[in-house]
């Protein structure tokens, strides 16, 4: 064998891994996106890929407060409680002002949110699946009581707007969803905090050891994930126009399924903010294909399910071997 | 000594708490519902827990592998589907053919593959769930008498739920306290590493917990859906985390190792008497559901674990 084969071998392994490595979210949007083609070519008009890119926005901002939580080995699952949260807040009437004050209102309701679960997992070092799970539990209860009393009314007319018109044929969601998108990557890669999340997700002890303030950082990334949280419901109440008791119900599933998909696990990073931005979109897409093959609720459970399952299976095995 | 070292907790987990809360709520509650202590209401209080400490002994055996199972209650919702779809005659082994599958998939995927056992019964639970609506979109179907007969038969005048939970009570005290499965559980659940280098193998008994938690599940099913004798797709949506809500109120450590069959038994009872008497106090179901959180999160905060996360 000569040093030229090897060369040209250990090359070919390096792009076989480099493309291995790559989150699964572009290879499946690439194989849905043929699907569509072969079998729906209607889905592929930009018409209606703007639709659907306008339909993944909230699931998009939900899933970057979801993949900060994994980057530092936590997890929040009480989105659909603060989803339906503000949109109670916003849309019951009880809140009295006007609607500079109710969306500040949802959005100290989300930092609540935020800090109560980042006090638990934190202070008590309960299990962050736990505690945001109860919290959810928690939240949806108490508000879907409290609705029995006045049903939800009309969303404000700042977030109609942004929820349902466009600037030069581009709806305003995904711009939003990109204008928050891109200072977070910035900010991810630039900033000390993000080095410090990069450096607890890849070995906590040791970032604990090395004086990194370990509990301040889970309490702001909780904090911060519950607001994105508030964002995506915004967009949800501005798209269906008024209140809603379903709103965000599958968000923490899916927003789940997007950050696995997007290449980032638990303590890793590495499909950074496009992976699992893109695996929004695959998601969203997924179910408007199976929609138009006729599937329904039973279905998209399952692949949820099947999709999770499967994808952390293949990030498991990848980072064991 | 050195004996002394995890003198704070014992290996059962149980402590002054856990025996003081479900004593506690029995007294307050005779003093407050009037109607608590009717021949009628304590039947209903029984039916109402059985079927939840089937499942949080189930619960309560993957717990102390180190693990936890949120599938289990689309498991029993599954179970429901199944009785009511299918010919009785294939029903059950059909559910419990259903059971064990679940129960492979979930330990190997925790114990081969190293998934987070949260993550992986998630994406199982949700999955079955979907499999569950699929097989019977709506609640309702009829109950073959013979599986009726489960849970409504008086063999030697006993109640029926009582005869149930003292099957469980007694399969899963002869598994935990007098098997050598059971101590070898206890011992990797502690530590896996240190029971793996002293020659306990780690995938099989972590598979076998999660198959026996899933027939848990299936047992509960059978349970539920002969009593009130028709089927419901989601009949078991709040199991999984009721079921952790209760082994957590038991005393069993989350993070493995701790726990005990006395322990869940006092854990169910405490939940079980705080919505029955929410229900005698005419709490609606909603908030009923938010109490449990707190409860969840009550519980969960009682046991400090060493690690922030997940």
């Amino acid at each position: 064998m000569t040093l030229s084969d090897t060369a040209v071998r250990t090359r070919g392994l390096r792009l076989l891994n480099m493309a291995t490595a790559l989150p699964i979210a572009y290879a499946g949007t690439l194989i849905l996106l043929v699907c569509a083609y072969v079998f729906r070519p209607a889905l592929l008009s930009p018409l209606l890929l703007l639709l659907i890119i306008r339909q993944a926005a909230p699931l998009g901002l939900a899933v970057i407060g979801q993949s900060l939580c994994m980057r530092i080995l936590s997890i929040d699952l009480s989105f659909g409680g603060v989803a339906i949260g503000v949109s109670y807040i916003l849309t019951s009437g009880y809140v009295p002002g006007s609607e500079a004050v109710l969306i500040g209102c949802a959005l100290l309701f989300g930092a609540a949110v935020g800090l109560a679960n980042a006090f638990f997992i934190v202070r008590l070092r309960a299990s962050s699946v736990i505690v945001t799970l109860a919290m959810g539990l928690l939240l949806t209860g108490v508000v879907i009581a409290f609705s029995q009393f006045r049903a939800p009314g009309d969303a404000p007319a700042l977030l109609k707007y942004i929820g349902q018109s466009r600037v030069s044929g581009v709806p305003l969601a995904p711009l939003l969803w990109l204008a928050l998108l891109i200072p977070v990557a910035w900010f991810l890669r630039r900033s000390v905090l993000g080095h410090y999340i990069d450096a607890i997700g890849a070995n906590p002890r040791a970032a604990h050891a090395t004086g990194i303030p370990y509990g301040a950082i889970v309490v702001i990334v909780h904090v911060a994930s519950s607001l994105f949280a508030v964002f995506s419901a915004f967009l949800l109440v501005g798209f269906v126009g008024m209140g809603s008791l379903d709103i965000g119900r599958d968000l923490a599933l899916n927003s789940l399924a997007a950050v696995i998909l997007g290449g980032v696990t638990f303590g890793s990073g590495r499909g950074g903010v496009l992976g699992p931005a893109v695996a929004a979109f695959m998601l969203t897409f997924l179910f408007n294909l199976l929609t138009s093959f006729g599937l329904g609720e039973p279905s998209k459970l399952m692949l949820q399910g099947a999709i999770i399952a499967v994808a952390a299976i293949a990030y498991s095995a990848r980072t064991k071997t | 000594m050195t004996g002394r070292v995890r003198s704070k907790t014992s290996r059962s987990g149980i402590r002054f708490i856990t025996i003081a809360l479900p004593v506690a709520m029995f007294v307050i509650l005779s003093f407050t519902a009037s109607s608590f202590f009717t021949a009628q209401n304590l039947a209903n209080v029984g039916n109402q827990v059985t079927a939840l400490l089937i499942v949080s002994l189930g619960q309560l055996i993957v717990a102390i592998g180190g693990g936890v199972d949120l599938s289990v209650g689309s498991m029993l919702s599954l179970t429901s589907a199944i009785i009511v779809t299918y010919d009785p005659a294939i029903v059950i082994p059909l559910a419990i053919l259903a059971g064990c599958v679940l129960g492979v998939v979930n330990g190997t995927g925790v114990a081969v593959f190293g998934v987070h056992p949260l993550v992986m019964t998630l994406a199982t639970g949700t999955f079955v769930q979907g499999l569950t609506l699929l097989v019977s979109p709506v609640p309702g179907g009829v109950v073959a008498p013979a599986i009726e007969a489960l849970a409504h038969g008086r063999p030697f005048g006993i109640q029926p739920s009582l005869l149930w939970c003292a099957v469980a009570i007694l399969l899963c005290w002869l598994l935990l306290a007098r098997s050598a499965f059971g101590l070898r559980l206890y011992a990797l659940g502690a530590n896996a590493r240190n029971a793996s280098l002293n020659g306990v193998t780690v995938v099989g008994p972590i598979i076998a917990c999660y198959v026996m938690c899933s027939l848990a599940a299936v047992a509960a099913g059978i349970f539920l859906t002969a009593r009130v004798s028709t089927g419901d797709p989601t009949i078991g949506a709040a199991f999984g985390l009721d079921s952790i809500t209760a082994i957590a109120l038991g005393g069993v450590q989350l993070s493995g190792g701790v726990g005990s069959v006395p322990g869940v038994i006092l854990g169910v009872v405490t939940l079980g008497l705080a919505t029955n008497g929410m229900n005698l106090l005419g709490v609606s179901p909603f908030l009923r559901m938010a109490a449990t959180g707190l409860l969840l999160l009550g519980a969960v905060s009682l046991q400090r674990r060493k690690t922030i996360g997940v």
